[in-house]
């Protein structure tokens, strides 16, 4: 059942909300034990109590009333805790919730619980985690029903593992995630749901710890890509708090500038659309299914009045390294506040050595993690900035350009008057792959099986696809496009879009969806 | 939140400047190091001045800003850098070091950025400190130095940048052994830092140019500028060379919070170097502390064992963009400068050099002295705010900006000595009164306290002539020329009026019926 389907059956009075909480809550208790999607539910008898408020108020006005969701442990809820995954949040209570979670309670939305994430975000496999690995719900709850032998555990990625794997085993109608480097995009792949990451800035990151906040997006995790657009409408808004959120004035640059689809709203009908296809998203690792699936994506919309052109992203390539410099180096920066000080964990050893300040407390951040501060510190030294952090980030604007000069619209980030008008020679959107194969197994992503070097560095080419769009800040979103013909296991499709162009993208994805079921 | 964060006992190094703090007997050597150096050596010192902005909000969050609080009331989750916050920028804070740039002829830059200064200290919740190390507010800019500022010559100081950045909170050592208690009152607090370029050459010329920069903080509003309370602080680099060859290797004295240990150290880091070169020894760049008991600079940390602060690019607060519209309006707003004053005052009220820097040592004490002196007498009143009430509230232990004395109280007291209702040593005795919380006009105090001046001659001549007829035998002496006697007759009649007689007028009477 899709938010909408359910939204409708409410206001029709078919079902209660008690219903629909009870459904998820029996779905955590028969599945979550192998799923291990949640990190903390909601206590029953508050959430039904919560459930039958409103039921009774029975006016279900909110567009999401009565509607039960999911968030990352990254998001702080002053109700439950907010663990990040790790040994150094273990029962950390924020004082004050995200943004993000007031206005999805405004909107009646009702949290069911934490979900489930590699440490501070880092991880495409969701097997980093201190509260162990998320197992992808589809080896879990068809077994046997695919081509997947007993006991072929495959991950549900990473790192908003938890918030995919809730939403595509029903324990919650929609999750949020966070989209830094792919997070969203990857498991959503994976678990065969649809994954958002909509345009820098258009979702409060207030309440979001962060990983690396330049790169840092509310990601949305439903069933459909109209849920994901239901979810959107409501949090998608400028926050004072957050001073990287879009402002009202470019908030309305950007309206003011014509997008395919505010013209064209829910029709399929895409003719006047261009789609590019950027050839180095055609990489050496991509399987044989997902390049089929690829081929069917782009004749469905090209059947649909689509014009297909062949676009070039010539920075594609340096994408993954630079990605690998810039977002640890935030990373080190932002986890330096956990000195156990204030909050969260705290040694009973300490070393009065102004050097080893800490050190004893910080032990205890999971090896992932400590790789990446290690890195992230050593990018910034004042030897290594340079000629790291500073090509990096110089790479990261060439990797911005790139879309600038694929896509129709403007950035409206840095356009004036003079070159608001689209270039009607260029494309709306791009559609590529999400991932390079279908989900993993888990016995492949622990890194404590680092005999297998190639393992190891395959864990991070699986972003080669994802992390361009998060370097530019532009929307991207993976939608559900079909099985593997060889294991079985869900394929998803990226379309990206130009920076603010959040709404084309939905648009574009809703007529992608529909042909994940044609032959 | 919880009141005290405890955190085991961290700095060897701070709690040596403590220790050295505490022996009692604080003395300072006088030097003869300007002689010393002017011959052969010649000493190039430079500024880093942090000044509080003078902000009722932090610089990043929403939570006052505060002196002498409760420990851990004014702090927000963005100031203790819980997780999930972000820093969003006071414009205030903007505001006012623009205005400090401006009034420095600095060049404020149309964008500039803030970068993450890292490292581990409890005092700094989110491990790096937000400052400005790559693109700064400011650049540029100068303090003129003059004969207006008690400088025998004119030298201008260059000012190399001004960046805003946060302050910390504070770390207390001494209160439980072995334990450092954090206060994170101050954690966020908005901070300028002026640096200045190494344009100077004497601890005189030091010490005139944080003095000459309070008095324009203070002009400006920008900051309290006060170094006692720590919202001004000092760093001083210090090098020494031969006069005609390149610049020594410096050294940078921290922590100095005021101006006279500030041009002690200064002067003794001269001395040492300058001893050390002529041993044939070199000096190492390090990074040294002032023990005021000693009056030594001492060894903090060398070159080698500098921390690396991984600046970053702070990812969380946009760019400063400046339009040229911003500073225009901040310009026409700015008020008179500090050197504009003095020269307007002087030529205005025709008052001193010293009567116009004493008024303007004093927060408030220009405006305070103008609205006086409308339509009096601007040597009364500027005598009267300087000798007497300066000194009464000195004694009182009451600031100036806390001053209960009113504008027109003041001028109450003048125009009642004019008028001869009083002396002016009654008017003193008034002002004491108002000091001490009298809140009442010169003329209300007066009457109660029956302190008018007897100046009806009739009435007096009646007294005096009462005086005389009752005292025969001192008229008498007096007339046999024992003219010493004159006061006594003059304190008879004092007595009589309990002092309100017009001592002139007395004097006047007496001697016409004497002589």
């Amino acid at each position: 059942m899709t938010i909408i389907e359910a939204t409708n059956l409410l206001r029709q009075k078919k079902i209660s909300t008690v219903s629909l909480v009870k459904e998820c809550l029996a779905r955590i208790s028969k599945y979550d034990a192998k799923i291990n999607a949640f990190i903390e539910v909601q206590n029953e008898k508050e959430l039904l109590d919560k459930a039958q408020e409103i039921d009774a108020k029975g006016s279900f006005n909110g567009s999401l009333d009565g509607i039960p969701v999911a968030y990352k442990d990254l998001f702080c809820t002053s109700s439950l805790s907010t663990t990040c995954g790790s040994y150094m949040l273990k029962k950390f209570k924020s004082p004050f919730n995200a943004t993000v979670v007031n206005s999805l309670e405004e909107a009646g939305a009702i949290m069911i619980g934490k979900t489930n994430m590699d440490e501070f975000g880092m991880g495409a496999a969701n097997v980093y985690s201190v509260h162990g690995p998320v197992y992808n719900p589809q080896s879990i709850l068809f077994n046997g029903n695919h081509f997947g032998k007993n006991n072929d555990q495959r991950v549900a990625g990473g790192s908003s593992g938890g918030s995919a794997a809730a939403v595509a085993s029903g324990m919650c109608f929609a999750a949020l995630g966070s989209d830094t480097g792919g997070s969203v995009r990857l498991p959503a792949s994976y678990c065969g749901i649809v994954g958002f990451k909509p345009s820098y800035g258009q979702c409060s990151r207030w309440g979001l710890i962060a990983y690396a906040n330049s790169l840092d997006t509310v990601g949305i995790l439903t069933r459909t890509v109209g849920d994901a657009q239901m979810i959107y409408d409501v949090i998608s808004k400028f926050d004072m708090n957050d001073s990287t959120s879009i402002t009202p004035e470019v908030r309305s640059i950007n309206s003011s500038v014509p997008s395919f689809f505010k013209l064209n709203s829910n029709t399929d009908d895409l003719r006047g659309l261009r789609v590019g296809v950027p050839k180095e998203y055609f990489v050496s690792e991509l399987g044989e299914p997902i390049i089929n699936l690829w081929k069917k994506g782009i004749s469905y919309l090209r059947s649909h009045g689509a014009t297909i052109v062949s676009v070039s992203c010539p920075n594609t390539r340096h994408a993954l390294s630079a990605y690998y410099i810039l977002a640890p180096s935030e990373a080190s920066s932002n986890l330096s506040r956990f000195d156990g000080v204030r909050y969260g964990y705290r040694s009973e050893e300490s070393n009065k050595n102004d050097d080893l300040l800490y050190a004893n407390t910080r032990e205890e951040f999971g090896k992932e993690v400590k790789k990446r501060i290690i890195l992230g510190t050593y990018a910034l030294t004042a030897g290594s900035y340079g000629s790291y952090f500073l090509q990096a980030q110089k790479i990261r604007r060439m990797v911005k350009l790139d879309f600038d000069r694929v896509f129709k619209r403007p950035n409206p980030l840095h356009f004036t008057k003079k070159d608001s008008k689209c270039n009607e020679n260029k494309v709306d959107v791009l559609i590529t792959p999400v991932t390079i194969s279908t989900a993993p197994k888990i016995e492949d992503c622990l890194t404590n099986n680092t005999s297998n070097i190639n393992n190891f560095i395959n864990t991070y080419v699986n972003d080669v696809l994802v992390v361009p769009a998060s370097l530019a800040g532009i929307p991207a979103i993976s939608i559900p496009f079909g099985v593997s013909s060889i294991d079985g296991f869900p394929i998803g499709l990226q379309l990206i879009a130009q920076y603010g162009d959040d709404d084309t993208l939905l648009g574009v994805a809703k007529v992608l969806e529909k042909g994940a079921n044609e032959k | 939140m919880c009141s005290f964060f405890k955190i085991a006992s961290t700095s060897n190094s701070y709690n040596n400047v403590l220790k050295s703090l505490r022996y009692n007997i604080i003395y300072i050597k006088k030097f003869s190091t300007h002689n010393l150096y002017q011959k052969k050596w010649e000493a190039i010192i430079g500024l880093e001045i942090h000044a509080q902005i003078n902000s009722k909000k932090k610089l990043f969050s929403k939570s006052s800003t505060s002196f002498n609080e409760p420990v851990n009331t004014n702090v927000s989750v963005i100031d203790a850098a819980f997780p999930g916050t972000i820093p969003r920028i006071n414009s205030k804070c903007v505001q006012l070091t623009v205005a400090t740039s401006l009034a420095l002829n600095g060049n404020v830059q149309p964008v500039s950025f803030f970068d993450r200064k890292h490292y581990f200290y409890p005092d700094l919740p989110a491990g790096y400190q937000i400052t400005q190390h790559y693109a700064p507010i400011s650049l540029g800019g100068k303090i003129t130095l003059s004969p207006l500022d008690g400088l025998d010559y004119e030298t201008d100081v260059k000012i190399k940048q001004i960046q805003i950045e946060q302050d910390t909170g504070k770390s207390i050592h001494d209160i439980k052994p072995g334990i450092a208690l954090i206060d994170l009152n101050r954690s966020g607090t908005g901070l300028m830092e002026i640096v200045t370029e190494p344009d100077i050459r004497t601890s005189k010329e030091a010490g005139l140019t944080v003095r000459k920069l309070q008095t324009l903080l203070r002009t400006l509003g920008s900051s309290n500028g006060n170094m006692e309370e720590g919202s001004l602080r000092c760093d001083v680099n210090v090098s020494v060379h031969e006069v005609g060859t390149p610049f020594g290797t410096r050294c940078e004295i921290k922590n100095l919070n005021s101006i006279k240990f500030l041009m002690s150290a200064i002067d003794v880091e001269i001395e040492r170097q300058i001893a050390e070169l002529e041993k044939g020894h070199s000096i190492m760049q390090e990074t040294r502390g002032y023990d005021v008991a000693a009056n030594q600079t001492f060894r903090l940390r060398t070159k080698e064992t500098l921390t690396d602060y991984r600046y970053m690019p702070e990812p969380d607060i946009p760019s400063l963009i400046i339009t040229k519209d911003y500073l225009k309006r901040i310009h026409n707003k700015l008020p008179e400068l500090p050197d504009d004053r003095k020269k307007r005052l002087m030529n205005q009220y025709n008052i001193s050099l010293r009567d116009v820097t004493s008024l303007m040592h004093e927060d408030g004490g220009v405006e305070y002295f103008e609205e006086i002196a409308k339509n009096r007498n601007p040597h009364h009143v500027v005598n009267l705010i300087i000798h007497d009430l300066y000194g009464l509230l000195n004694t009182n232990n009451i600031k100036f900006n806390h001053n209960p004395v009113t504008t027109q109280q003041l001028g109450s007291i003048i125009d009642s000595i004019k008028m001869g209702d009083i002396t002016a040593k009654v008017g003193r005795k008034i002002l004491t009164l108002m000091v001490m919380g009298d809140n009442r006009l010169s003329s209300d105090i007066i009457q109660e306290k029956g302190w008018k001046q007897l100046t009806n001659t009739d009435e007096l001549e009646i007294i005096c002539k009462d005086i005389l007829s009752r005292n025969p035998k001192q008229v008498q002496q007096y007339k046999q020329g024992n003219k010493n006697l004159f006061s006594w007759f003059v304190g008879q009649v004092m007595r009589e009026t309990k002092s309100s007689a017009n001592p002139k007028l007395v004097n006047d009477i007496l001697t016409k019926y004497l002589n």
